[in-house]
Formats: structure tokens, C-alpha cells, sequence
């Protein structure tokens, strides 16, 4: 305990606890481009944080972005706050200038090749348009406006700029754009509690002055998780904690129970902090609330032992530890057999939840088993309590009842377990799972609406042998994509190769130029019709002959441009090259998921692929189930005989069968987390078979240890059922189902053998 | 080019800034503009660009409208159609950027609201008995490295304008047959409803 106690000092200065959802997800299941790919994908969006400041003039709306970039800045929680359109990303594109008879963008391609003349009379267009400054600025230098075209096609979606700052309009307000990179992608906890307060501030300080704040980003929205797991276990913990106070005090009258029982569950919650942090060098948070609850079997241990107390006149510790020690052994043999399934599960979650559970358990069981004896010394009772008569009662009259009424009561109970087995029905996805209030999604909606450059959760990998070929395969992706977008399957793709093109495109573009325009005599007399003196002319052809071998490389194209098409590029090593096309807007997921037939290309939606994975590992974790059930059936089989076996097994069979009933008949969550709930409600159920099968004539001492540990079960878990968390909710909800279900039942436990 | 293509911004970010009072003079020309909801005529436009020994000439027509924005219509020497708000551009090019308070200084003009012209540049100006002129000079130092100067002249309506720019190039605007109908056409309207959201 010392060495623990010394290693969770150490184990416990740095940070330990995370919170991010995506931390829950395994890794090993993906092809590891495709985990590599969605991890740069989620690098990215889980730092951004994008604020919209709104007002009534877009003077006023640009006046709330200053101050609130302002605030931002000194908060320190962000490594890059933009609010004026970056000026030297204009600068960077320059660079390409001289590349620019092969950089052709689409669109300028198809009408070269299909009518010149035309293109030309879009240029006399452009120029004598009052906006002809910004779109045609260098005619000197660029007569065929090619360059212009092609900067142009660089950003599909027109912006507007004021002052340099991204201005969005609705019909009531106009919104200065504020675009946040947080530090650290890795969202620690004090970090997010930060940006809620700061979000907080920086809203009611914009709705004071007359304006309108709009935040959203995948930081919040894990933010607000983090704040309700922490909140919902301050409450359960505060509850259960009084709950289990005042019972013990009834029962014991003495403070020595409670605290033994507190140390017992203490010290398996240490030690298991302790060696998940050094194991796995972080713990997740809700590690901690489904581990911290399944050591609350561990209480079973303690209150067993102290009750056991009340069965004989002349005890002592001692000998009410060999009386029950092979109860709480076997107990506790069952239940790590139990928690050891979940480790199995590539979900790093589960194997947290198990190990810290297993050794929790095994703690707080050690703490029993050994300093018990030894604390509990000279430890008598002189009073009956209260409880103890009404257990005792109970444990008497309930088990007659029940029998004397079997033949109805087990056709209501068979007709309501079959209805309810036959209305349950999985639910596997993910977002079920995490449940942010409605506000937050209606602000990333608005801001979605309004800024419509936000890429969706899903994308495209794209692969190649080589640069050549990963080209042909983005290329036919992109086409495919055109179309869907002419469909209106979506409104917006982003991929490398539609303004990079290759070596072979860049030649193609060249010789375009040259038959259309600059071979066939058009370019001369279009310039000298515009007022281009002979030597302008000339120069210009000189400098397309001259420009005939350039080629500019992918890496050098990639320096030009800006981060966003940067960050498409995931690069080139062992004979691989990828890239990924991003998606905005998307209606028809089914028409874009149908695209993976295209060679090279890979469909990566993580809602989907996680959900699914959710559901192979619900199927699995089901199976984990029933091989910890047969384990648990054969043991007790091959100590007691099987006749005997299957009836401890009674208990935890009709409880789990209760359970999902319930969960059937209150149309509740059933997920891969309902399972895990049944796990625990297995381990409780076998112990309170096997505790009041090993009774013998102690049967009022049990009958009182099982009611006791039951109800600071139910005290603990009963409260996570009122968690607004779905899957906290329908964790508690199991176990609260299965727990009462097993007390009911127990009792009938070696009833017939006390009778005989 | 990118230089060009970044001070051409500049000059429409830059036409806005802080507010300051008008001239006397300002005043006076304002007060002699007639001020209708519903502005159009013809234009004629020459652009002198220095690399060019002729003007590219264009003609057309425009209609302001004081809640829906402008249309400038070029008929010569290809026919385009331009239509901007405060918040949106189309061009035949499809959506554009809007330069900002590119609409704001056409409602300046149209709508005679000139008192907005001085948020950004310093106006001096002669209001003799028929006619007026005004000189405007970018205030801030970016927006002076791209436009020399800008002159608006008129009488009851603007009838030119020309921009100097710092490079050399400048573009002369003239405006005839203006009318201020009591409403908007048809086919004007139609234009109009494509600028709507």
C-alpha cells in the first residue's frame, strides 16, 4: 500500500486525466493509412474553434471581432487567432506566376479547347467591368489573363472582405469571421473549462455592447461533456456517499463500519487510479465513472464481512472470516473473470475499465481479507438493528410467498421477460452516445449555413502507387464528385489535383495554348485589337516559347499555396502516395459512400465505421458475456456439483434477463455500454447466489449483508441512471434493473437445503 | 500583379474608417443633387491603361435602386451584366467577392449621399452656379500608393467621374439620360430578385 500510495504521487503529478471522445476509439481496427489520414483529418478539426461576431452594420460586427480577437489573444489558449484575411498568402501565390501557361484551372481547359474566341471575349468582359482592378490587375504582364483565371478558381467560394476581414451576411445581420487554432489538439480539461468560460464572457460581453456571438467547434462540444461527466460524478459521488452514510450508521451504530468500508473501496479506487495512469499513462474520464462504479461490488466484500457480525453470538473477526472466506474468494474469482473479458476488446476505453476495475477489485478484496481481521478486532455489537428484523423478516416470509405463488407469478415474469427481450433492439450509433444540448448544435448549424467552408466529418482518401497515379485516381474521384455535386448530393469538394495538375496535365495545358491561342495567330490579334503595341506582343510570345519546358513539381506548388491545400496532402513514402478530398455540405451520404468502387479511393466516415465497430463489439462483448457466464457456472459447478451450480447461477441469470427486458420495455439505449452494465450485474448476482447459498444457518446475517450491499449499489448506480448523459443514464438503468432483480431472487437461494 | 490585385482590395477596404464632418461645401453640392429612391441613365466609359495606346471604351446602362443595390449593364463591346449589393456581387463570371464598400460608394454617388465619400477621403471641392466639382483624395496611406485622386462632377446629378490611379491608368465615367422613374421595370426587377438570397 505504501508503494502504491508512492507511486500515485508521482503517477499523479503530471497530467492524467483525458477527456477527448475520440481517445475512446481504437486504433488497431483501421488499415493504418486510413487511421493515419483520420488522424490528421481530426488534428485539425478538434483545435478549431470558429467565432462569429454578428451585429446590425458590418462596421459594428468587425468592431465586436477586434475586441473579441483581442481577448483571445491574451487568453493564451490559441497558437493562431485570424482575423485579417492572411495578405501574405496573395504574396506566396506569386511564386506560380511563372507557371502559369500550365496552370490551367477547369474551367478556363474546357472553353480553350471548345471555343478560344470565346475566352477572349470573357476577358474583354472582365475588363471593362467596373471590377476589372480585381480581376484583371496585371494585364501588362498577364495579356491572356491566364494567371488571373487560375488564382480565381483557387477559391470556389467567394468571400467577402472588409478591412481584410471576412465578412458573412444573413438577411438581418452582417458577421465578422474569427478563425481559433487552440494550442494543444489534446484538450486537456483546465484548457476546455478556459474556453467555456471564455466563450461565456466573450458572449455576454458582445451582448452587451449591442452585437450577437456565435462559437462552435468540436473543442466545445467536448468541453461540455467533460463538464457534465464532471458534474454528474460530484453529484453521484455527494449522493451515493450520504446515502451510504446514513445506512451504515443505521445499521451499526458505529463509525468503525463506514470507515472500513470507505477504506476498503478507497484504497481499490487508488490503487487502480494509480496503476491505469502508470499503465496507460493517462485515464480517461469516463474510465473513471463506469470503473469507479464497477469496484462498488467491492463493497459486497465489506459489508458481507460486517454483517456476518450479527450470525453469531461469540464472534470475532477471525472466525467470521473463515466462515466467509471462501464466499468472498469465489465471489471475487468470478467477478475478475468478468472484468478480465473486457480487456480483451480493442477498445482502449474497455481495456482501462477492465484493468482498473480488476485491480480495484482485487484491492479493496485484499484490504477485506487482511486488515479486516486486524482492524475489526474487539469489534461486537450489543444492539439488534433495526434493519436486521426487517431483512431477517423479509428473508423468512418473501422466499415462502414467492413460492407459494410460483405457478402465476412465473407465467408474468415469462411473459414479460419474452415481451421485452422481443421489443429490445440495438442502437449503435455513436452520436447516441454523446448527447450535447440542443444549443450547441443549433449554433454550428447557423454558423454552418453561414460559412459554408466548414468540411464535413467525412472525406476521401485518395491512393496511388505514384505521384502519376494517385493523380488518375483523385482526377476520377473528382469527376465522380462533379457530378454528384451537379446533383446536388453535396455542395462542395476540395481536392489537390484539380489545381495542381501533373506533369502530363501541365503539358496538355501548353500545348492547348499553343494550338488555340498562342500558335494560331488569336493571342497577336487579340492584343493588338485591345491596343498592345508590336513589342508587347512579341514579348509575350517570347516568353510562352520560352516557358515551353517548365514544369513545376508538387512540392513546390505545395510551398505556393495556402494551408488549407496544403493540409490536404499527406505525402509519399514506401511506393504510397495519398491525398484526401474534403466534403461541405453534404445531403445524399449514400450517393457519396457509393463512390469507394473507384480504384485507389476510400470512403472514411468515423461516425459510421465507429458506430459499426460499436456494433461488431456489442456482438462480441455479448459473447465475452456468455463465455464469463459459463466460467463462472463451471467453477461453481465443479465446487458445488452442477445441480447446485445452476442454482447459484439462478440469480444472476433472472437478473440479467430482467434487465434487458426493462431496457426492452422502456424502449431505453442498447449498446456495446449496456453490456458492460450486465457484466457487473452478472458479478453482483453471482455473489449474492453464492453468498446465501453458502449461509447455511446464517441466513439472517446474510439475507442483512446482501440488502445492505445492494442498497449501496443501487445508491450509486440508481443515480447514474438520472444522468443526462445517454449512455451513463442507460448504464445506471441496467444495473439498477439487474441489482433489484438479484435481491429479489437471492433469497430463494439454499432455502430447500435449510428445510431438509 | 499581386500587388495590384492586393491594392485594388485595399482601396475598397479603405474607403471606410472613421467617420468625420462633412464640408460646407459637400453640403452645399449634396443639397443641389435630386435624391430618389430609383436612379438610372446611361454610361459611357473610357479606360486608359498605360500598356494600351487606345481607351477600352464600354457603354451601357445602370439602374440604382436605395434598398436593392445597382445594375450596370454593359451593351458595348460585349454585353455583360453586373449586379451588386452590399453583400453579394454577380457577375457573368458567376458570384463574386464583393470589394468591400463597393456597394456603399455606388449608393454614395447614385444616391447623392456624398457625406459617406468623406469617410475615407479628403474632399475639397468648387460649387460654382451650374455646375460642381469635387476632388477626392485617398486619407489613408496604402489606399494613396494605388488612387492618385477621384473627380466627381455634376449639377443637379453626377455626370462624371474619374479615377486616377497612382500607376498612371485612369478611367473616365460619363452619365446622360438620367431619370429618376417612380418605378422599376420588369425586366429590372428581375435582375434585382437574382441578387436576392
Amino acid at each position: 500500500m505504501l508503494v502504491i500510495c508512492i507511486l500515485g504521487v508521482q503517477a499523479l503529478s503530471k497530467d492524467w486525466l483525458e477527456t477527448g471522445f475520440l481517445a475512446l476509439l481504437p486504433t488497431g481496427e483501421q488499415q493504418p493509412e486510413i487511421a493515419k489520414a483520420t488522424r490528421q483529418h481530426n488534428e485539425l478539426s478538434n483545435r478549431k474553434v470558429i467565432w462569429l461576431a454578428g451585429a446590425a452594420t458590418s462596421e459594428e460586427a468587425i468592431r465586436h471581432a477586434q475586441k473579441l480577437k483581442q481577448q483571445l489573444e491574451q487568453s493564451r489558449l490559441f497558437n493562431k487567432v485570424v482575423l485579417e484575411f492572411p495578405q501574405q498568402y496573395i504574396e506566396q501565390y506569386r511564386q506560380l506566376f511563372p507557371y502559369r501557361y500550365q496552370l490551367l484551372d477547369a474551367q478556363t481547359q474546357t472553353i480553350l479547347a471548345a471555343n478560344p474566341d470565346r475566352l477572349l471575349q470573357q476577358n474583354l468582359e472582365i475588363l471593362s467591368s467596373p471590377i476589372a482592378q480585381m480581376q484583371a490587375g496585371d494585364l501588362e504582364r498577364d495579356p491572356a489573363l491566364l494567371f488571373s483565371r487560375y488564382f480565381s478558381a483557387q477559391n470556389p467560394v467567394k468571400l467577402n472582405l472588409e478591412q481584410g476581414i471576412v465578412v458573412l451576411s444573413d438577411r438581418h445581420r452582417f458577421w465578422a469571421l474569427l478563425l481559433t487554432d487552440l494550442q494543444d489538439e489534446k484538450l486537456q480539461l483546465d484548457k476546455l473549462e478556459t474556453l467555456s468560460a471564455l466563450v461565456n464572457s466573450a458572449t455576454g460581453q458582445v451582448k452587451a455592447a449591442g452585437g450577437e456571438l456565435l462559437v462552435s467547434g468540436m473543442p466545445l462540444f467536448t468541453a461540455h461533456g467533460a463538464e457534465s461527466a464532471k458534474q454528474e460524478i460530484s453529484t453521484v459521488g455527494i449522493g451515493s456517499s450520504l446515502g451510504i452514510i446514513v445506512l451504515l450508521w443505521a445499521t451499526f451504530r458505529s463509525v468503525r463500519p463506514l470507515l472500513l468500508s470507505s477504506l476498503a473501496i478507497g484504497s481499490g479506487l487508488f490503487a487502480a487510479l494509480v496503476i491505469c495512469v502508470l499503465f496507460f499513462g493517462k485515464i480517461h474520464i469516463l474510465t473513471l465513472v463506469f470503473g469507479a462504479s464497477l469496484i462498488g461490488v467491492a463493497d459486497d466484500y465489506a459489508q458481507h464481512f460486517l454483517c456476518d457480525s450479527f450470525g453469531e453470538q461469540d464472534w470475532n473477526p477471525r472466525k467470521g472470516l473463515k466462515f466467509i472466506l471462501p464466499g468472498l474468494s469465489l465471489g471475487l474469482i468470478s467477478n475478475l473473470l468478468s472484468y478480465a473479458g473486457l480487456g480483451f476488446s480493442p477498445f482502449p476505453g474497455l481495456q482501462e475499465v477492465a484493468l482498473f476495475s480488476a485491480i480495484g477489485l482485487l484491492v479493496a478484496w485484499l484490504t477485506v481479507v487482511l486488515l479486516f481481521p486486524l482492524l475489526l478486532t474487539g469489534f461486537t455489537f450489543n444492539h439488534q438493528p433495526g434493519i436486521l428484523k426487517l431483512t431477517t423478516y423479509w428473508e423468512q416470509h418473501w422466499p415462502l410467498w414467492l413460492s407459494k405463488n410460483r405457478r402465476w407469478l412465473g407465467l408474468m415474469l415469462a411473459v414479460f421477460i419474452a415481451g421485452g427481450l422481443w421489443k429490445l433492439a440495438p442502437q449503435d450509433d455513436v452520436r447516441l452516445l454523446q448527447s450535447p444540448p440542443p444549443e450547441l448544435i443549433r449554433t454550428a448549424d447557423k454558423i454552418r449555413s453561414l460559412f459554408p467552408l466548414t468540411p464535413d466529418n467525412q472525406f476521401f482518401l485518395v491512393l496511388g502507387k505514384d505521384q502519376t497515379d494517385w493523380h488518375q485516381n483523385e482526377q476520377r474521384l473528382l469527376e465522380r464528385l462533379e457530378a454528384l455535386k451537379q446533383q446536388k448530393a453535396l455542395t462542395a469538394y476540395e481536392g489537390l489535383s484539380n489545381y495542381w495538375p501533373d506533369a502530363n496535365r501541365q503539358q496538355q495545358n501548353y500545348r492547348l495554348l499553343k494550338q488555340q491561342l498562342y500558335g494560331s495567330g488569336l493571342l497577336e490579334r487579340y492584343m493588338t485589337d485591345l491596343g498592345f503595341d508590336r513589342t508587347a506582343v512579341q514579348a509575350e510570345l517570347k516568353q510562352f516559347a520560352e516557358a515551353e519546358h517548365n514544369i513545376l513539381d508538387l512540392s513546390e506548388w505545395l510551398a505556393a499555396v495556402d494551408e488549407n491545400k496544403q493540409q490536404l496532402w499527406l505525402g509519399c513514402d514506401g511506393g504510397r502516395c495519398q491525398s484526401t478530398v474534403t466534403l461541405t455540405g453534404i445531403n445524399d451520404i449514400n450517393a457519396l459512400a457509393a463512390v469507394n468502387d473507384l480504384p485507389g479511393v476510400a470512403w472514411v466516415d468515423q461516425v459510421e465505421s465507429v458506430s459499426s465497430l460499436f456494433a461488431r463489439y456489442r456482438i462480441r462483448a455479448s459473447g465475452l458475456l456468455a463465455i464469463a457466464f459459463c466460467l463462472a457456472s463451471a467453477g461453481l459447478g465443479f465446487k458445488f456439483g452442477w445441480r447446485n451450480g445452476a442454482t447459484i447461477m439462478s440469480v444472476p441469470v433472472m437478473a440479467l434477463a430482467v434487465s434487458l427486458a426493462m431496457l426492452g420495455w422502456f424502449d431505453q439505449l442498447f449498446s456495446l455500454f449496456n453490456l458492460f452494465a450486465l457484466l457487473l450485474v452478472l458479478g453482483i448476482g453471482v455473489d449474492y447466489g453464492l453468498f446465501f447459498f453458502m449461509a447455511g444457518d446464517r441466513r439472517a446475517s446474510t439475507s442483512l449483508g446482501v440488502t445492505l450491499s445492494a442498497l449501496t449499489t443501487l445508491l450509486a448506480f440508481g443515480l447514474l441512471a438520472v444522468s443526462s448523459t445517454e449512455i451513463v443514464h442507460a448504464f445506471g438503468f441496467t444495473v439498477t434493473c439487474g441489482i433489484v432483480t438479484a435481491l429479489l431472487c437471492a433469497p430463494l437461494i439454499g432455502l430447500k437445503e435449510r428445510k431438509i | 500583379m499581386f500587388n495590384t490585385v492586393l491594392k485594388a482590395l485595399l482601396l475598397f477596404f479603405l474607403l471606410l474608417g472613421q467617420s468625420c464632418y462633412a464640408d460646407d461645401v459637400l453640403t452645399q453640392i449634396a443639397a443641389r443633387l435630386i435624391k430618389t429612391p430609383i436612379t438610372q441613365g446611361n454610361f459611357h466609359q473610357q479606360k486608359h491603361l498605360k500598356v494600351l495606346h487606345k481607351p477600352l471604351i464600354s457603354t451601357g446602362t445602370f439602374t440604382y435602386d436605395q434598398s436593392k443595390g445597382v445594375i450596370w449593364k454593359t451593351l458595348t463591346p460585349v454585353v455583360s451584366l453586373l449586379l451588386v449589393n452590399e453583400s453579394k456581387l454577380l457577375t457573368g463570371q458567376g458570384e463574386q467577392a464583393v470589394p468591400a464598400a463597393f456597394g456603399k460608394v455606388f449608393k454614395a454617388m447614385f444616391g447623392g449621399d456624398l457625406a459617406a465619400l468623406s469617410d475615407g477621403f479628403t474632399i475639397t471641392g468648387t460649387d460654382r452656379k451650374t455646375s460642381w466639382q469635387l476632388e477626392l483624395t485617398p486619407k489613408d496611406d496604402m489606399l494613396k500608393k494605388i488612387i492618385g485622386m477621384m473627380l466627381l462632377s455634376g449639377d443637379s446629378e453626377l455626370r462624371n467621374l474619374e479615377i486616377r490611379e497612382a500607376g498612371g491608368n485612369v478611367t473616365r465615367i460619363s452619365f446622360d439620360n438620367i431619370s429618376h422613374p417612380a418605378q422599376l421595370t420588369d425586366e429590372q426587377q428581375a435582375d434585382f430578385e437574382r441578387l436576392s438570397p
